[in-house]
């Protein structure tokens, strides 16, 4: 590794800790790179600001899928193993939407109660929007993907806090 | 050429297709069930998309969950592989609508070739001989009886919207025509949603040979020769050849001719697959098309030099086959495949699990496709298929040495394969010898109990 390479991981490195992101693989060919963070700092952040960073940014659709690419157990797992948090999934893969039309308020935000059966979210699959229910009774106390996020099918959408 | 494809399929075949795109410089995206999230095509694509649960209905089978991946991953093109949704006119043209490139033919050709009796008549019209049998569909069970009566028993009665073995059945008296006849549209109805029947010359013990060919989007078709793959186990192929022992170079060439014309007015697109048997004549007749490409592509690949795959992409994104294919293909040694499937070797039941152990064979001559290796698992849900072992050897003798070298050193450990079963073909005279039609496999396993 060249020493200006070692500045760019100590920075890359501090910015990750900043945003709390969890883990962190870069492959660029030649360089490879594995982070992962203290569970308990992990929360999701914005991959634009990742590759904005990188500067070898690829395309948005690229860093989108790519989010999707890395299969969600890593994200839910300290999640779900806080006692009482139940976490709702995506039924489809497809571009999530986390209000009813663009500019309008969200349908359910953190601390917001949930009823079973409540839509939460919608999952735009081939031009369709699908409405998401909530599968649970509690409190939201995350969202886990943000407004027009492609997911994939079972990725967590929201933690809620059974009651 | 492509920037980005999604490979619309799993296994070995998603793999074949990952690395053509790779040695191009296309991204890949990679669908997967929750049951392959460990997968080798899952690893080794640049990106890779849960679609759903690992019923095939609900994940590498639901049209929209894979559009929808298509969508959000943003490719350019869909690469189907075999099976799955490779055939489905349907798919090829929600993929159109979705201004996605299906990688194959027009849904048109494809549901032209769906329909076997129009397939039928479009090869007849173009001369390319077809067994004796019915214009189009049989009415009625009458209209049956005097079609039967002009060709002579035994017949065979089948679906027009066939496959599988289904909605099929062989007629070899007057008699016995009513309820077979009945018995076919009923099995047909509930298989296809349709119970209409064409009728054929039924040709007893025949050989199962096939041609390859690649056309483009510009009007061009060629041949890539013929495969024998005579050795099946109730329609299932076990070991694939090429050449076949019995197409001389004559036939080679004017049927390839005969096929290309043929494609070339229908408007045939990609790679495709000519069905024929062969009668104890050494005539050969056409059955049907596949319109994608074939599980033993490899044999051909290894005798003409062609990636098929990779001739596949180039067609896609709009190639001539004169920029992708030498002037003159020729035809070199001899190649052999063996489909090392998950199942008991002497009781065909399948045998999911997890591998322990997996040494494929290598050096001089041998290929392996597979995406398997150990610790890998062989999920419940999803066909046999565990790897093609491909030999190619300077004739059929070494070709045969080669593959008894290789199968010796296939290992696979934590399930149960047919590699047992394949060294025990390759040690029967008859098929040494190239005696052999697709009654072989029976005979082979009376003899063996």
């Amino acid at each position: 590794m060249k020493p200006e390479d070692i500045a760019d991981l100590k920075q890359l490195i501090e910015f990750l800790k900043e945003n709390q992101v969890a883990e962190f693989d870069l492959d660029r060919g030649d360089l490879k790179i594995r982070l992962k963070f203290n569970a308990a700092e992990a929360s999701s952040t914005s991959l634009g600001d990742l590759s904005r960073l990188l500067g070898s940014a690829p395309a948005p659709v690229a860093r989108a899928a790519a989010a999707v690419t890395q299969p969600a157990a890593p994200v839910t797992a300290p999640v779900e193993a806080e006692a009482g948090l139940h976490t709702v999934k995506s039924p489809m893969v497809g571009t999530f939407f986390s209000s009813p039309s663009p500019g309008s308020a969200p349908f359910v935000s953190v601390g917001d109660r949930v009823a079973k059966g409540q839509v939460i979210g919608i999952v735009e699959a081939m031009k369709l929007m699908n409405e998401i229910e909530s599968d649970a009774v509690g409190e939201v106390v995350k969202c886990l993907v943000s407004n027009g996020q492609p997911i994939e099918y079972g990725q967590p959408l929201f933690a809620v806090r059974v009651s | 050429m492509f920037h980005k494809v999604l490979i619309a399929n799993r296994g070995e075949i998603a793999l074949r297709v990952i690395n053509a795109c790779r040695e191009l410089g296309i991204r890949t995206v990679a669908i997967y069930s929750e049951a392959d999230r460990d997968a080798l095509h899952v690893r080794f694509a640049d990106e890779a998309i849960c679609i759903g649960p690992p019923r095939l209905a609900e994940s590498y089978l639901n049209v929209p969950a894979v559009i929808s991946a298509a969508e959000i991953a943003d490719v350019d093109a869909i690469h189907p592989g075999y099976g799955l949704l490779s055939e489905n006119a349907n798919f090829a043209e929600v993929c159109r609508a979705s201004n996605i490139k299906f990688i194959g033919p027009p849904p048109e050709v494809t549901r032209l070739m769906g329909e076997k009796d129009k397939a039928r008549m479009a090869m007849k019209r173009a001369g390319v001989p077809i067994l004796p049998g019915s214009e189009g569909v049989v009415a009625s069970v009458e209209e049956a009886q005097q079609i039967a009566a002009e060709i002579g028993y035994p017949v065979i009665v089948k679906a027009k919207a066939g496959g599988g073995g289904r909605g099929m059945r062989i007629v070899r008296s007057h008699e016995e025509l009513p309820n077979l006849f009945h018995a076919a549209t009923t099995e047909a109805a509930n298989a296809f949603g349709n119970g209409e029947l064409y009728m054929e010359k039924f040709v007893e013990n025949p050989r199962h040979i096939e041609f390859q060919v690649l056309a483009d989007e510009h009007g061009n078709v060629r041949s890539l020769f013929e495969r024998e793959c005579s050795i099946q186990r109730r329609h299932q192929k076990l070991i694939e050849e090429a050449p076949s022992l019995q197409v001389t170079p004559v036939m080679r060439e004017e049927l390839g001719k005969t096929i290309c014309r043929c494609l070339m007015e229908i408007g045939y697109q990609n790679a495709g697959t000519i069905e024929f048997v062969m009668d104890s004549a050494g005539q050969l007749h056409f059955i049907e098309m596949n319109t994608r490409v074939q599980v033993e592509h490899p044999i051909t690949e290894a005798i003409t030099g062609v990636d098929i795959v990779k001739a596949q992409l180039l067609i896609a994104s709009g190639a001539r086959l004169d920029e992708i294919l030498p002037a003159k293909i020729e035809m070199r040694g001899h190649a052999i495949e063996c489909r090392i499937n998950a199942e008991n070797p002497r009781k065909f039941t399948p045998s999911a699990g997890r591998i322990t152990a997996f040494n494929v064979p290598g050096g001089n001559g041998v290929r392996v496709d597979t995406a398997q290796y150990a610790e890998g698992v062989v999920p419940p849900y999803y066909d046999s298929l565990v790897a093609k072992l491909i030999v190619h050897g300077r004739d059929r003798a070494e070709a045969i040495a080669k593959m008894e070298r290789a199968l010796s050193q296939f290992i696979v450990q934590g399930i149960e394969t047919s590699i047992p079963l394949h060294q025990e073909i390759f040690l029967d005279p008859d098929f040494r010898d190239g005696h052999f039609d697709t009654s072989f496999m029976e005979r082979f396993l009376a003899k063996r109990s």
